[in-house]
This record gives C-alpha cells, sequence and structure tokens, in this order.
C-alpha cells in the first residue's frame, strides 16, 4: 500500500471509523491543438487526488482533496467523517469484501511514454493538412488536436482491499468547416486508440471532411412515413439516452424507464444489449469499478427480453442481488452506478446490405437534441440530418427533420443489425452497428 | 490568507521566463465546495472537497503552452516551470495579448459565509423544501433536493507585473419533483443561485420553489401532446435566455470569430437582428451566478453591449483573441479550474427588456406556441442550428392563453430567430446555469424578457394528423 494510503487509513480508524475506503487516482496529459500550420496551445500535466468514504454505524462520509500536504490529508478525514454524521442511517452502507481481480491486458500501451512530443504535434498538424486537401469545399479547419494520457486508479480499504490498475489511451479530434456558396456545415470526426500509433489518421480526415461536405445542400422534406436508417454514432447516441435506465439505482428511485420490466421484452427480438467492461477496444474498459469489485460482462437485454439492471454495492444489497461490478466515479464524487462500454450486438449482414432492404427512406447521420430526451418517460423530439435513401443508395442530403415518439416504441421497431460496430462518447462509451428501423413518422416542411 | 507568498510567485515566473518566452502568467485556485443531497426524505449525502493548484501559461512568439500542478511546494512548483520552458515550442506568430485595463473592483462581498454555517441549517432547509414538494399533491411520488456551496479563491500573476486576486462565493438551491398518475410520469424542476452567502435564503423560501416544481410536474399530467409544425413561439423569460446564449451567444466569442467559425464573422457593425433586439453580456452585475470582478486572466469585467437595436456591436474577448483581433480586452477570459487555458466565454449574457407587458404579447398572438419555460438543449456554433426541449408550454389560442402541452421542442436557426423577434416584454430576469465549451464547464447567467418569435418550427409527439403524414 501506499504510505498515503496506510496513513489516511490509520487516522480514519484513529478518529473513530468502523470503515474507510480510499480512492487515489493519478495521471498525465498531453494534449495539442494546432491551426493554420502552426500550434496554438499545448498543455502537458501530471495531476492526481483522492477521494474518501468514511463508514461508522452505516452513515457514510465522503470528502476528496488535490492537496496532499499532511495537514490537508487530516483534514480530509476529519471533513468525511464530520460529514457522515449527518447522512441517514441504512445497512446497505457497507464496504465490498475484497475479491480476487483477474487481470485485464490490452489497457496499458508501454510505447506511449516514448513517443516524442513532436511526433504527436505532427500527427495534429497532419490531419489539418489533409482535411483541408480533400475537398475543395472543405478548406477550413475549426479544431484538430491531438491528446493522450495515462492514469492510474488505486483503490485501499479497511477490509484489506488493495487494488490498482493503468490505463492509457490517445485520441485526435478533428472539426471541419465545408462551404459552399453562402452555407457553411461542420463535420466531426474522432479516431483513438492506447497510443498515437494506433490512430486512424486518414480514417479521422477523410470521416470529418465527408460529415461536412456531405450535408452541403441539405433541404427538408414533405412529412412522411418512412423506414429509418441510424449510422452506428447515431445508434450510440440513443444507446447513450437508454444508458442510465440499466441503473439500479435509478429503478430505486424512480427514473428509469425500465423499472419493473424485469423479464419482459422491452426491444425487438433482434437486440442484445451488453455492458462489456472487459473490452480490450473499449475506453472505459476496467478491471474492477469504483469500489474495486472485479468487473465483468453483464447482459442488460438478450433478444429484446430485459435481464437485468446495473449495480454498485449499495444498490445490490437494498434489492437483494450481487453488485455487477458497476460503480463509476472519479476522486471527487462517491461510487454511482453507471455502464462502462455498453454495446448493441451487431448482426450478419453488411451496412450496404441492410441499406439494400430500403427502396425509399431516411439514412440518419446527425441526430439534435438528445439531451432533450425526458429520461424517465422515454419520450423525445429530435432533430435529423442525413441523407435520403432511394433504392439502397444515399442520395440528396436532407435536414430540419423532426422525429417524435419513445425509446422503447424505437426499440421495439428495430427490423435489423448491421456488422459494422462503431463506438462513441455518449453518456458512456456506446458502441452500435448501423441500424434499421421500421416506418417512422418523420416531420419535415 | 494569500494563497500563495508574492516572493514565491515572482521566482516562479521569473524561472518560466528563463525559457525566452515573451509572457508568463501564473494562475493559483483554491476551491472549497460542499453539497447535501436529500432524496426519499432523508438526507442521502452530505460530501466536501478541496481543489488546490496552479497552472503556468508561458508564450513564445504566439505559442500556447501550459502546465499545471497541484502541488504548490516551492519544489513542485519550480518543477512545473522548468516542465513549461521544457515543452514549450516556439511560434512563428506575432506575440500579441490585450492589454490589462480597467481597475478591478472588490470581490462580491459576502455577508454569512456558508461555510461558517453548519450543516444542520442547511439540511433544515432542504427537508422542509422535501415536504413542501409532497404535500402539492399525492401524485408527487418522488422528490429529490439539494444545496451545494463553493468558495473559489483565485490569483493571477503575469509577468507584466499584474497581481489581481478574486474571491467567488455561490449557493445553490435544486428541486427535482417527479409526479405519476396512471403509470404517466412528468418531472419538473427548480434551481435557484446566487454570488452570495448563506444570507441568500434570508429572502428565498426554499419551499416556494420546491411548490412550484411540484406544481408543475402534477399539471404537466394533465397536459396533451404538443402539436407540430411552423407557428409562432412566445418564449418566457428568465431560463429562456439559455436559447440566445447557446444559438447565438457562443457565435459572438471571439476564438470562433477568430477562425471564421460562425456566421457572425465579419458582421460588426451590421444588422443581425430585428431592431427592437440589445443584447448585452455584463460581468459585473453584483451577485449573480456569472459575475467576477476580475474573469481568470485577471482582467476586470465590464458591460459589453454585443447588440443595439439589432446591430452587432462587439464579441467577447479573451486577452488571446483581443491581442490578435486588435480589439480591447472585454473581460470575458475564463477557465473552469487551474487545469485549463483561459478561453473566451459568457458571464451574465441577456436581452435587455423592451416595451412589452406579457399579457399583451399573449393578446398579440392569435395562435401559437408559449414556450413558458425551456430545459435542455443543443446548437450547433457553426450554424447555429438549435433544438430545445420545452418543459412548460401551453397553446395559445385567439389571444388567450390555451391547455398546457407536453414534449414540445423547438426547431430553428439562432441568428435566422434573431430576425424574427417581433415582440420583446419588459419582464427581464437572469437565472444561474452551467456553460460548457471545450469540456470546461463555468457558472454563467442566461436571461431574457419574455419575446415572441413570429415564426419558428415546434416538433412534438402529437403530431401532424395522420393524412398529412402521407403528403
Amino acid at each position: 500500500m501506499s504510505p498515503i494510503g496506510e496513513s489516511v487509513l490509520s487516522r480514519c480508524k484513529q478518529r473513530g471509523a468502523e470503515d474507510a475506503e480510499l480512492y487515489l487516482s493519478r495521471g498525465t496529459e498531453f494534449t495539442v491543438r494546432v491551426y493554420k500550420g502552426e500550434i496554438e496551445s499545448l498543455v502537458s500535466a501530471e495531476s492526481r487526488g483522492i477521494g474518501l468514504r468514511t463508514f461508522r454505524e452505516h452513515r457514510v462520509g465522503f470528502s476528496y482533496t488535490s492537496d496532499f500536504e499532511p495537514d490537508a490529508l487530516d483534514n480530509l478525514v476529519d471533513e468525511a467523517l464530520l460529514n457522515g454524521r449527518y447522512n441517514h442511517a441504512d445497512e446497505a452502507n457497507v464496504l465490498p469484501e475484497p475479491r480476487a481481480v483477474e487481470p485485464l491486458a490490452g489497457l496499458v500501451s508501454p510505447a506511449l511514454a516514448g513517443i516524442d512530443p513532436q511526433r504527436k504535434i505532427d500527427f495534429a498538424l497532419e490531419m489539418e493538412r489533409r482535411a483541408t486537401s480533400l475537398d475543395p469545399r472543405v478548406r477550413r479547419v475549426s479544431d484538430a488536436l491531438y491528446s493522450d494520457g495515462s492514469g492510474q486508479v488505486e483503490i485501499y480499504n479497511s477490509r484489506g482491499l488493495q487494488a490498482s490498475f493503468d490505463r492509457t489511451v490517445a485520441y485526435g479530434v478533428l472539426e471541419t468547416i465545408a462551404e459552399q456558396d453562402a452555407e457553411m456545415q461542420s463535420g466531426f470526426a474522432f479516431t483513438h486508440g492506447r497510443d498515437m500509433d494506433q490512430l486512424d489518421l486518414a480514417g479521422v480526415v477523410q470521416e470529418a471532411v465527408e460529415n461536412a461536405a456531405g450535408l452541403l445542400g441539405a433541404r427538408p422534406v414533405p412529412t412522411a412515413s418512412v423506414p429509418v436508417v441510424l449510422h452506428p454514432h447515431a445508434a450510440a447516441m440513443i444507446l447513450g439516452v437508454l444508458a442510465s435506465s440499466f441503473s439500479a439505482d435509478a429503478v430505486i428511485k424512480g427514473r428509469s424507464l425500465l423499472a419493473g420490466k424485469i423479464g419482459e421484452p422491452v426491444a425487438a427480438g433482434i437486440v442484445t444489449i451488453t455492458d462489456d467492461a472487459r473490452l480490450p477496444e473499449g475506453l472505459a474498459s476496467r478491471p474492477f469499478d469504483g469500489e474495486g469489485v472485479p468487473a465483468g460482462r453483464n447482459e442488460l437485454i438478450a433478444a429484446g427480453v430485459l435481464k437485468g439492471y446495473l449495480h454498485n454495492t449499495y444498490t445490490a444489497i437494498r434489492t437483494k442481488s450481487q453488485s455487477t461490478g458497476s460503480a463509476v466515479r472519479s476522486y471527487k464524487s462517491v461510487p454511482e452506478v453507471g455502464v462502462s462500454n455498453l454495446v448493441l450486438k451487431p448482426g450478419e449482414l453488411s451496412r450496404d446490405a441492410l441499406l439494400a432492404r430500403v427502396s425509399n427512406g431516411l439514412h440518419v447521420s446527425q441526430l439534435s437534441g438528445l439531451n432533450t430526451v425526458n429520461p424517465v418517460s422515454g419520450e423525445f423530439s429530435l432533430g435529423l440530418a442525413g441523407h435520403w435513401i432511394e433504392n439502397g443508395r444515399l442520395t440528396r442530403p436532407v435536414k430540419e427533420l423532426t422525429v417524435a415518439g419513445n425509446v422503447i416504441t424505437l426499440l421495439k421497431k428495430v427490423v435489423a443489425v448491421a456488422n459494422d460496430l462503431r463506438f462513441m462518447f455518449a453518456g458512456g462509451f456506446c458502441g452500435s452497428p448501423t441500424v434499421l428501423i421500421e416506418e417512422l413518422p418523420v416531420g419535415g416542411l | 490568507m494569500p494563497l500563495l507568498d508574492q516572493s514565491l510567485v515572482d521566482s516562479v515566473i521569473k524561472r518560466a521566463l528563463r525559457s525566452g518566452a515573451d509572457f508568463v502568467e501564473l494562475f493559483v485556485e483554491r476551491k472549497h465546495n460542499q453539497s447535501i443531497s436529500v432524496e426519499e426524505s432523508k438526507v442521502q449525502r452530505v460530501s466536501s472537497g478541496n481543489d488546490l493548484g496552479a497552472g503556468l501559461r508561458i508564450i513564445h512568439h504566439g505559442t500556447v503552452s501550459y502546465v499545471y500542478t497541484e502541488d504548490l511546494s516551492e519544489d513542485g512548483l519550480f518543477k512545473t516551470a522548468d516542465l513549461a520552458a521544457a515543452v514549450g515550442r516556439r511560434g512563428g506568430g506575432r506575440f500579441a495579448l490585450g492589454a490589462v485595463s480597467g481597475t478591478p473592483r472588490q470581490p462580491q462581498r459576502i455577508e454569512v459565509p456558508p461555510d461558517g454555517v453548519g450543516p444542520e441549517a442547511k439540511i433544515e432547509l432542504l427537508l422542509e423544501a422535501d415536504q413542501a414538494a409532497r404535500a402539492v399533491s399525492g401524485a408527487i411520488k418522488q422528490v429529490a433536493v439539494g444545496y451545494g456551496q463553493s468558495a473559489q479563491d483565485v490569483l493571477v500573476a503575469t509577468s507584466e507585473g499584474i497581481h489581481h486576486a478574486d474571491s467567488r462565493t455561490r449557493v445553490r438551491l435544486m428541486v427535482h419533483a417527479v409526479a405519476e398518475r396512471n403509470g404517466e410520469i412528468q418531472t419538473a424542476m427548480e434551481a435557484p443561485g446566487m454570488q452570495r452567502g448563506f444570507e441568500f435564503f434570508d429572502d428565498t423560501s426554499a419551499a416556494e420553489y420546491a411548490r412550484a416544481a411540484a406544481q408543475r410536474a402534477v399539471a404537466l399530467l394533465d397536459a396533451a401532446p404538443s402539436p407540430a409544425g411552423q407557428m409562432a413561439v412566445i418564449i418566457g423569460n428568465e431560463f429562456g435566455g439559455v436559447l440566445f446564449h447557446e444559438a447565438c451567444g457562443h457565435g459572438l466569442e471571439a476564438d470562433f470569430v477568430g477562425k471564421g467559425s460562425t456566421v457572425f464573422t465579419g458582421k460588426i457593425g451590421q444588422v443581425v437582428a430585428s431592431p427592437i433586439v440589445t443584447a448585452i453580456d455584463d460581468g459585473t452585475m453584483p451577485s449573480r451566478w456569472g459575475t467576477l470582478a476580475v474573469d481568470d486572466e485577471g482582467v476586470p469585467t465590464r458591460r459589453n453591449v454585443l447588440i443595439q437595436d439589432g446591430v452587432l456591436v462587439s464579441y467577447m474577448y479573451d486577452r488571446l483573441r483581443a491581442g490578435q483581433q486588435n480589439h480591447p480586452v472585454t473581460g470575458n477570459g475564463r477557465r473552469q479550474s487551474y487545469q485549463h487555458l483561459p478561453i473566451p466565454r459568457m458571464t451574465n449574457t441577456f436581452i435587455a427588456a423592451g416595451a412589452h407587458a406579457v399579457e399583451d404579447i399573449i393578446a398579440a398572438t392569435p395562435s401559437g406556441l408559449y414556450a413558458k419555460k425551456l430545459g435542455a438543449g443543443q446548437v450547433d456554433v457553426t450554424t447555429g442550428d438549435f433544438v430545445f426541449a420545452v418543459t412548460e408550454g401551453y397553446l395559445v389560442e385567439g389571444g388567450r392563453i390555451g391547455r398546457p402541452v407536453r414534449g414540445a421542442t423547438i426547431v430553428g436557426n439562432g441568428p435566422r430567430a434573431l430576425h424574427k423577434i417581433d415582440m420583446v416584454g419588459n419582464d427581464l430576469k437572469l437565472a444561474p446555469g452551467t456553460c460548457g465549451k471545450e469540456g470546461q464547464g463555468v457558472p454563467v447567467s442566461v436571461g431574457q424578457p419574455t419575446i415572441r418569435i413570429s415564426e419558428l418550427t415546434v416538433g412534438g409527439t402529437g403530431v401532424i394528423p395522420a393524412g398529412a403524414m402521407r403528403q
């Protein structure tokens, strides 16, 4: 155990805590933004922080600090214990017993530390240079950045838990501007990996350029009821909206649209959704959760039927079930319940084969207003942009369409899923293939 | 107690200057937070935290490098200065930063520092609010109430000899009510807050806000699905200003303008809105959520008119963009914490009050939607295209407020909507919020009087009659 862990836990005991848990995180960051062939800004840092939970008579106290001076650490203990005095006593407030954690390979690229910062700067510059030379309508980039970091999480508790893991991540973000006549469109794309050499430079450039240029000249279309194809990113964003409803905490508090539906069909039979914390490529992957409980793969919806919820130790005890290793947190917060890598299982169809099923319909590449979805009722009214589909091919760009409905109804209307799984950040690290939804009323002109 | 000893500040800056930098700035921050939440009528969580850290910005020929640390010992800061010097790259650009001008005001005066008030008084307030919300109706099934406070001290010192400090204390109440009847669920929330001490609650009744949220959630149970289509939309005052903030305000931030990525680029002096629209960003308003004595670059804040009678007058600048674009500073350089570079941000941004009483605006509207309260939204800064949820909405029929509607969203384009504002009310109010940009959240106020937009797209679940769907 680190000296800090030992001294904080021993002070907790001295001060009357029956149990205590220390969550320590450290990380490094390197970020470079470029603009017009020059570095716009460069950030390099190491950072750290501690979150402390104390337990006394089933009352939990929490406090955090980024100050590691001895008096600040003493104060951390005192504040946590004081805070705990006011919280209501709940027998479900206990620490998990230590369990063996299976190591998880693939979270770290040892190569990252050895990559010369100049190569990272060159990566960002090259992203910008290529993005402005691919399509005559895309001559400007509004954001081009490369960022990487390494992080370490350590958890110690008074039940004897000592666990830690390391993770590295690198990503490139590109936002382009396409112009034609007086019209502007922006296009966003990102690429990620465990180090810079795993990033897809050509792919991110092509996607950001196509996303911007592809929507130039988009027009509204008349209102119609048509089959709707969701691009993997659009579908992943809808998964992100659903994510909070899998939390047992949301279920207990009446804030989940999946409450009381275990064993019931909540989606079409073709829909299987898992939360998989052990996916090697998942940016949210981890061997254990924010309480040190081994994290695994949880099937949430299998063939359309709701199988279960995600739990931390508290919700598991309260509902007489098992923790699913789904405590998520930073050092600044207590362990809440949340998803890791949430995945809609891909099917067998290629994207082209899926599109071929649509003779007249809408392909949605951009969804707006997802944060307006009511997470309790599932009701939504979204803005859509994308392309019209004619005989299985994307044709003219369309925009300013709206679709209204309910997330559950939408899940029940899924008729096909392709095999082209893609990930993005959307209230978790969410992955989905292209999805075909049967007729939806799409509002337009 | 000063955040950092003056001689240590000076020696850290001197050390970073050894790299040959044109400019060095040290930002030091200490922040104490406390939050309390009550759910299921029980105190679920009292928590607190301390953030302490420093960020060092150095500029070489226009290229910015930034290094931050939580280690504020002399060793730790010297190490950070050396790292900043080592990672810094010399740019080919002209070095120009907007000069700091103006006299800093005194930090906001706090009568009752919330740190000095024990959790008991705060908990009492929350339990009272919880009971008040539950007493509204048997249909109220869940109530969550929360209290938050933060006290942030900042210090900005630069190699030009500037040495400014600010102290910002905020308190806020949050109430979330869930109503349920026959399987139908509706929610509503209220979240008042000010830059004041605990005296805020002398004239703010937590119970009243709780009742208001609960009443709205219950009223929504009777609301019919909103119709969809093009119509006149009246947008309520206070948080309704989020629409201007998101769909126009960001487009007036000088970093987007400098990259030409907003439709307002190059439009100073041009008509960008209807002549009855005046919009202002004012970082000096007493006690407001986004008020600062000095911004996070040490620039005294000021009142900046953005749009005067429909004509674009000014963008919002940080020092870097003011220098690049040869404009005086405006006091809009802000950052979430010592871990972030300052960028142009709004403070308290609002549409100025107009001539009309709200009743007159409604009476003058034969048919349309009264979007009394807006909720979450999303905006494309480049185009100004927006989508916002209407959390409290009513039909307007024959110049009168009609039945409540739910599930409505408004969809449109900010810059185009500015031209379509045809009535501005006299009931200007501001509301607190947290604005996100480039991963940095900062406290701001949004605000406006009641306004009418002559035509806007409304999306709703009560969509279009079936016949129209197959046009």
